[in-house]
């Protein structure tokens, strides 16, 4: 039969990942969709980031802060997405706007002051989006900076422009 | 540190207002802060707006964004991908020995000598190469804490494309097949490529005969009557003859 099967050190690994996996795919998935990947790549990135996540302790790497690390590996895979969404739409099409996010949101949301909200919000900075994102899945500004390698101010500024702008959007309701 | 009170008609900033609801002010700048929040009526007011901008960004945060793909299949996909993984990038951990291999290789002839013209109509038999019935470390407790027939995960069709791949079989042929686990998952049988083989449906010892050996072995398993590692070995290496050996003889 078979030399080495069920190895725990092995398994072990595979069993803790996706452990991490059930327990941070919607948080994820949900970060994604903020920055406007759509479903289906969301869906690939996150396997991407648990075969990082894989490797990463595999190899023995810090487990310091794992829910930060599996964020920051979630950007950086939706910005490299992104980047080469926008390469394939500029030699696809001419001249033509692409947006393949706002859609499927606008028939999520139900009303129209939510409506005008998500509009607000996807007219701020996307440094202030992802930062607005990151503190409503409950990271400190530290970890936030640390997420998007910008400074603790930065954080803190960017934080204080969208609500300011969204406390303005819901004052003209 | 700005100094935020330079007089009594000086208001409190949304930054320091949004740094205190967050908890990221220092304690000193804190106490200034709630202390002049006790007297302002008017900053309470910001705050009261900034908290409100804070649920309407939630609220709008899980309509918009909410994942709605149901998870199972890519969570099969995942844990394939991850034994491949496993698998591929420590070479040596899972090599055949070679007296296996060769009795792989004699059953598989004497297999094809058998039943001669019968093998294409029972479709490949799994292969102990491709398919040698990986197992996950599962303590007997957890076996027999899940019943012997609840349901997997769905296997993924990129799964189900590796397996036909191995087999050398065309992915057109996909729909006259089950891709099955050899060892069943509820025996302790691994979500792996290699646990997985095509078996057709239209055999004579197809998935649902399958199927009743593997509540058998469960229950003889559960009952203390089977060892776990036993049952494993012989639905891996002849189920059809493990089928005889503890259900009875014939379909």
């Amino acid at each position: 039969m078979l030399v080495g099967t069920g190895r725990p050190g092995r398994s072990a690994l595979e069993e803790e990942v996706t452990a991490f996996y059930d327990a941070f795919r919607g948080p994820l998935l949900r970060y994604l969709a903020s920055m406007r990947i759509a479903p289906a790549d969301g869906e690939e990135i996150v396997q991407e980031v648990f075969l990082a996540l894989f490797r990463h302790l595999r190899d023995g790497k810090s487990r310091a802060n794992l829910r930060g690390w599996l964020f920051r590996v979630a950007h950086n895979l939706a910005l490299k997405n992104r980047m080469a969404k926008v390469r394939h739409a500029v030699v696809e099409a001419s001249g033509e706007s692409v947006d393949p996010g706002m859609n499927p949101e606008q028939l999520a949301v139900g009303n129209q002051r939510q409506a005008r909200l998500l509009a607000v919000l996807r007219a701020l900075p996307e440094q202030d989006q992802y930062c607005l994102s990151l503190r409503a899945e409950g990271f400190r500004y530290r970890e936030i900076a640390e997420i998007l390698g910008i400074s603790l101010g930065s954080v803190a500024n960017a934080l204080e422009r969208s609500l300011s702008r969204l406390s303005r959007a819901g004052g003209e309701a | 540190m700005r100094t935020r009170l330079s007089g009594a008609d000086s208001h409190l900033s949304d930054a320091d207002l949004i740094r205190l609801a967050d908890g990221e002010l220092g304690s000193g700048s804190a106490r200034s802060v709630l202390g002049h929040l006790e007297a302002c009526w008017q900053c309470r007011a910001r705050l009261r707006e900034l908290e409100g901008a804070i649920s309407e960004f939630v609220r709008l945060r899980e309509e918009a964004f909410a994942p709605a793909i149901p998870a199972a299949g890519a969570r099969a996909m995942l844990r394939a991908r991850l034994s491949e993984e496993a698998r591929t990038t420590t070479p040596g951990r899972f090599h055949i020995s070679i007296p296996a291999l060769a009795t792989g290789l004699l059953v598989l002839v004497a297999m094809l000598v058998t039943f001669g013209g019968t093998v294409n109509a029972d479709g490949p038999k799994p292969r102990l190469s491709i398919t040698p019935g990986e197992t996950r470390p599962v303590s007997l407790a957890e076996v027999c804490a899940s019943s012997a027939d609840s349901a997997a995960d769905p296997i993924p069709e990129s799964v189900r494309l590796q397996v036909f791949a191995a087999y050398g079989m065309d992915p057109a042929q996909a729909d006259a097949y089950e891709v099955d686990y050899l060892i069943t998952p509820e025996l302790g049988g691994a979500y792996t490529v290699r646990n997985l083989w095509p078996q057709p449906y239209s055999a004579r010892w197809n998935a649902r005969v399958k199927d009743r050996l593997e509540h058998r072995l469960h229950q003889l398993v559960c009952s203390g009557q089977l060892d776990l590692h036993a049952a494993q070995r012989d639905i891996s290496t002849d189920w059809i003859g493990a089928y005889r050996k503890y259900v009875g003889p014939g379909i």
